[in-house]
């Protein structure tokens, strides 16, 4: 774990949509809690934030227990670097990402 | 990237669905993404439990924790997971031997005092006339290869250290009454801001070390003393220069901090939270800033170099690469 903290970097936003089914809460709750430890919580089903390779393959690991083939979809959006993502607010602005507090 | 959160409000801090949120008094919450953090920073009054600290200690996460004053009073450091019994034993080896102690202590201060110079010399050119200092400091730095123990190489040091501070008044734009350096507790701005950054400094020299194997506690240049870790001093006299004076010279040229971020209590001189935010905020974006590296070839961070450090300590100590300290290059 703690090798792989530091290191190589980009920037990825993942958004996810899972099937409300018998149970599609359970499994929304456990990939919300998941994706907590690696990403910031931007919107309802939406994370963002700065991750190496390796532990976003780590994180697809522990996703993939729980994400339902053919139900559940979490989609991706990769950049090198977070300054090379333009980011623009439409409506209320929020500093989540901050890691001051 | 991992980043170092810096928490300033009080309330809670808790583990919550396996990632720990920082709960302000008014309810409002951080969830901090615990893979994806190398450290934590607590400025405000802060509560926290056993299940906090077994979690951080889990993610093998460093807590450094500030007083009301600013003032650095500690770490939570997590049990050491990278060990290795050899590189203690050579640790020790060249600690005892002092001849050998002397050659990574002076390796220390090489390097300090050539960054030092370097800051003069970007402010010699700006106009600031500081070249008799900048003579006299490299007149010291010959001597520095004379010095056969470590008490006359801290004298050295001193007297380095004593013309360079003299040189503070005429970097700094604004009007301030910097005379020598005080600590214990700071008097004036300039020996705040000092206390401040350095403190920070350090803790980030702790964040590196404790990813790498060696022995916080084992130091060259500074006396291994009690209940610090003095290793983290020897190699924040390296990056002082590159760090914090420079910081401290910049917020402060830029007006960025003046005399109204200040407060006096009885016998202290110490920084209001905004003016601590805005200095943190200059200091995350410092070690985050990249420069190429020379022999590795890409980008580096400042932080990263902090490592670099570390691992060429490791390399001088287990015989495989002569130490060198870091000197800017650019």
């Amino acid at each position: 774990m703690k090798g792989l903290k530091f290191g190589g970097d980009m920037y990825v936003v993942l958004i996810y949509d899972i099937e409300v089914d018998d149970n599609g809460a359970k499994a929304s709750r456990n990939i919300f809690k998941i994706c907590k430890k690696y990403l910031t919580h931007v919107q309802k089903s939406v994370f963002e934030g700065d991750i190496t390779p390796a532990l976003l393959q780590q994180l697809k690991l522990e996703l993939n227990k729980h994400i339902r083939e053919n139900r559940d979809s979490v989609i991706i959006f990769k950049s090198r670097e977070e300054r090379w993502m333009q980011k623009e607010f439409w409506g209320k602005e929020d500093d989540k990402t901050s890691n001051f507090f | 990237m991992s980043e170092s959160f810096y928490l300033f409000s009080d309330g809670e801090l808790k583990r919550k669905d396996n990632v720990l949120r920082m709960t302000a008094p008014d309810g409002n919450f951080k969830d901090i993404k615990v893979n994806m953090t190398r450290d934590i920073y607590l400025f405000g009054e802060v509560s926290l439990n056993t299940k906090t600290l077994n979690y951080a200690g889990q993610l093998s996460l460093p807590i450094h924790i500030f007083n009301y004053y600013g003032f650095y009073t500690g770490s939570f450091y997590p049990k050491e997971t990278n060990v290795s019994g050899n590189l203690l034993v050579e640790q020790v080896n060249h600690y005892t031997n002092e001849e050998q102690r002397l050659i990574i202590a002076k390796e220390f201060i090489e390097a300090a005092s050539y960054n030092i110079l370097r800051n003069l010399r970007y402010y010699n050119e700006r106009e600031r006339d500081l070249e008799s200092s900048i003579s006299e400091i490299k007149g010291l730095r010959n001597e520095i290869k004379r010095t056969s123990d470590i008490h006359s190489l801290m004298g050295v040091e001193g007297s380095i250290r004593k013309v360079y501070y003299n040189c503070w008044t005429s970097i700094i734009n604004q009007e301030v009454d910097f005379e020598k350096r005080v600590k214990r507790p700071p008097d004036n701005m300039v020996n705040t801001l000092i206390s401040f950054v350095n403190s920070l400094v350090y803790t980030s020299c702790l964040t590196e070390i404790y990813v790498t194997q060696l022995n916080p506690t084992i130091s060259y240049l500074h006396s291994p003393g009690e209940r610090r870790f003095s290793l983290s001093l020897d190699i924040s006299e390296i990056f002082k220069p590159l760090i914090s004076d420079r910081i401290i010279f910049s917020v402060l040229n830029r007006n960025m901090i003046t005399e109204k971020d200040f407060e006096r209590d009885s016998n202290y001189y110490y920084l209001k939270d905004g003016g601590r935010k805005k200095v943190l905020k200059e200091y995350d974006e410092c070690l985050n800033r990249t420069i190429k590296h020379k022999e590795l070839g890409r980008n580096v961070s400042y932080r990263h170099l902090i490592r670099l450090e570390c691992y060429k300590l490791i390399k001088h100590l287990i015989g495989d690469k002569k130490y060198e300290g870091f000197k800017i290059w650019w």
